[in-house]
């Protein structure tokens, strides 16, 4: 026994060291190719002539996969559909490969993506991984009520309310800040909640726009009200020092933006014109 | 609950799909983790010097560590030192390592299961070592295997639901994408999932206690 104790810890230590030792052989590399791309990372997708983009395949309105047709289609999917069109002159010049929360950086990262367009919010952490494109969705939390409903916004909301939320999620612990004293019934998840809502348990469901729009989708008896009372902007992420391909995302949200493009797109699946 | 828009046609043909990944994912890494357990159980138990002192380490530090930290592995630590694998190989050679260190303990105990005097017997009759081992303990092994073994298989196959975490399109990953379309059908689906695995998983045990019967 002593004896397989000594050659498993002998063993592991030496399979630490080989790791370690292509650990650090591989971090020049990979810097030698993120510099690179980060040079002419155009070049790279031109010289493929295609733009390999990771979305998401399960998030309605945004980046949903069609089980009839095989397509994914939703808003993020239009945006990476323009930036493949201002990059190579051609929307379908693209290929779309699914990625999760989970996946997005390390896929990113591999360079088996040229960027993330999946619902991602620009946060200060994430900036220490990868670069940011300009906000390209500006999500945050909002009400859905049944249409018809007096209330109108968070201004509505009043100690009397009863708000239904998701357990022990930030939506609940804000609406409880920006209302004190309001009564918040939490369920398990956002399909409760909404039954809930449904069956009058409620005024008014609070999450994160994107998901409500989505709920909203689904029964056209309700709708989202209101302006988003917290601010989860939505970037476009590339590789760090990745600069030339921010610029080409930006310079496209920035046509998009003044031809009234992005304004359609945002209507085709949010069902409303931004607002400004 | 929507059971009538859950269970569209183009909803079942989506999960159909999924099952046929999974059912490949599976048999594929149930073939070569068996192999694999074969030989790392087979050296283990002759002790083949040095290769026995390898395998015992592998097998130790594989089964000690969670299988989603493997399936990780191939698939975004391995891009990094230039191996590149596609999801479904990924998949494959995470389970079949995985699996594989397990099946090969229970290759190792069902042939130490077999008496001594068996061997003897072998050896006395003037078969070889590998003679011995070939003809008379691995049939005899073997046959006590087939249980465990089973339940083995039965966990690898719904050990491949773990590989939705990189997004391999097998039955899991293509539930949540329908659960995607709409919040009231993710009883109904859930429920047929549920339904397919463990009627897949059911047969196959029906299949080992045939074997079993069979053997005995």
């Amino acid at each position: 026994m002593k004896k397989s104790w000594k050659l498993l810890s002998v063993m592991m230590i030496a399979m630490l060291l080989i790791l370690a030792g292509c650990g650090s052989n591989n971090e020049g590399e990979g810097n030698a190719a993120k510099g690179e791309s980060g040079a002419d990372g155009i070049a790279t997708i031109k010289e493929r002539g295609k733009l390999l983009v990771g979305v998401k395949f399960d998030t309605k309105l945004f980046g949903l996969k069609d089980p009839a047709s095989g397509k994914v289609e939703g808003f993020d999917i239009d945006i990476s559909k323009a930036i493949a069109k201002h990059i190579l002159g051609d929307e379908n010049a693209i290929e779309l490969k699914e990625v999760t929360s989970k996946t997005r950086i390390p896929m990113l990262n591999n360079g088996e993506i040229d960027m993330v367009v999946a619902t991602m919010t620009i946060t200060e952490e994430r900036k220490k991984e990868v670069d940011f494109s300009d906000v390209y969705f500006q999500a945050g939390q909002s009400l859905l009520v049944k249409k018809g409903s007096p209330i109108k916004g968070i201004a509505d909301i009043t100690k009397d309310s009863t708000v239904l939320g998701s357990k022990g999620s930030t939506s609940v612990k804000n609406i409880k800040e920006k209302v004190p004293g309001v009564t918040v019934l939490e369920f398990d998840n956002y399909q409760d909640a909404f039954t809930a809502l449904k069956t009058g348990k409620g005024d008014a469901l609070t999450t994160d726009d994107a998901i409500l729009y989505g709920m909203a989708a689904q029964d056209p008896n309700y709708e989202v009200v209101g302006e988003p009372f917290t601010d989860e902007p939505y970037g476009i992420a590339v590789q760090k020092g990745n600069s030339a391909v921010v610029k080409a995302i930006n310079d496209t949200l920035a046509e998009l933006k003044s031809s009234g493009e992005y304004d359609k797109i945002y209507e085709k699946w949010i069902g409303k014109t931004p607002a400004k | 609950m929507d059971f009538a828009g859950a269970y569209s046609a183009d909803n079942l043909k989506f999960l159909l799909d999924g099952l046929y990944v999974t059912l490949i994912v599976a048999f594929t890494a149930i073939i070569l983790s068996f192999l694999l357990g074969c030989i790392i159980g087979v050296v283990r138990y002759a002790k083949v010097p040095v290769l026995s002192q390898i395998s015992f380490v592998f097998v130790e530090l594989i089964r000690n560590l969670p299988l989603l930290l493997i399936i990780f592995f191939m698939r975004f630590a391995l891009p990094e030192v230039g191996i590149k694998l596609g999801l479904m190989t990924a998949a494959i050679a995470a389970l079949t390592i995985f699996e594989g260190a397990m099946i090969s303990e229970i290759v190792r105990g069902g042939l130490t299961s077999v008496d001594k005097g068996q061997i003897e017997a072998g050896r006395s009759s003037g078969l070889t070592g590998v003679q011995t081992l070939w003809h008379i303990v691995l049939p005899q092994g073997l046959r006590r295997m087939v249980p465990p073994l089973v339940s083995q298989f039965i966990s690898l196959l719904k050990d491949t639901s773990l590989a939705v975490i990189i997004s391999l399109a097998e039955l899991m990953h293509n539930a949540g994408i329908i659960i995607g379309h709409g919040y009231n059908y993710t009883i109904p689906i859930l429920l047929l999932v549920a339904l397919i695995y463990f009627t897949v998983n059911y047969l196959l045990s029906l299949l080992s206690k045939r074997l079993e019967t069979k053997n005995a």
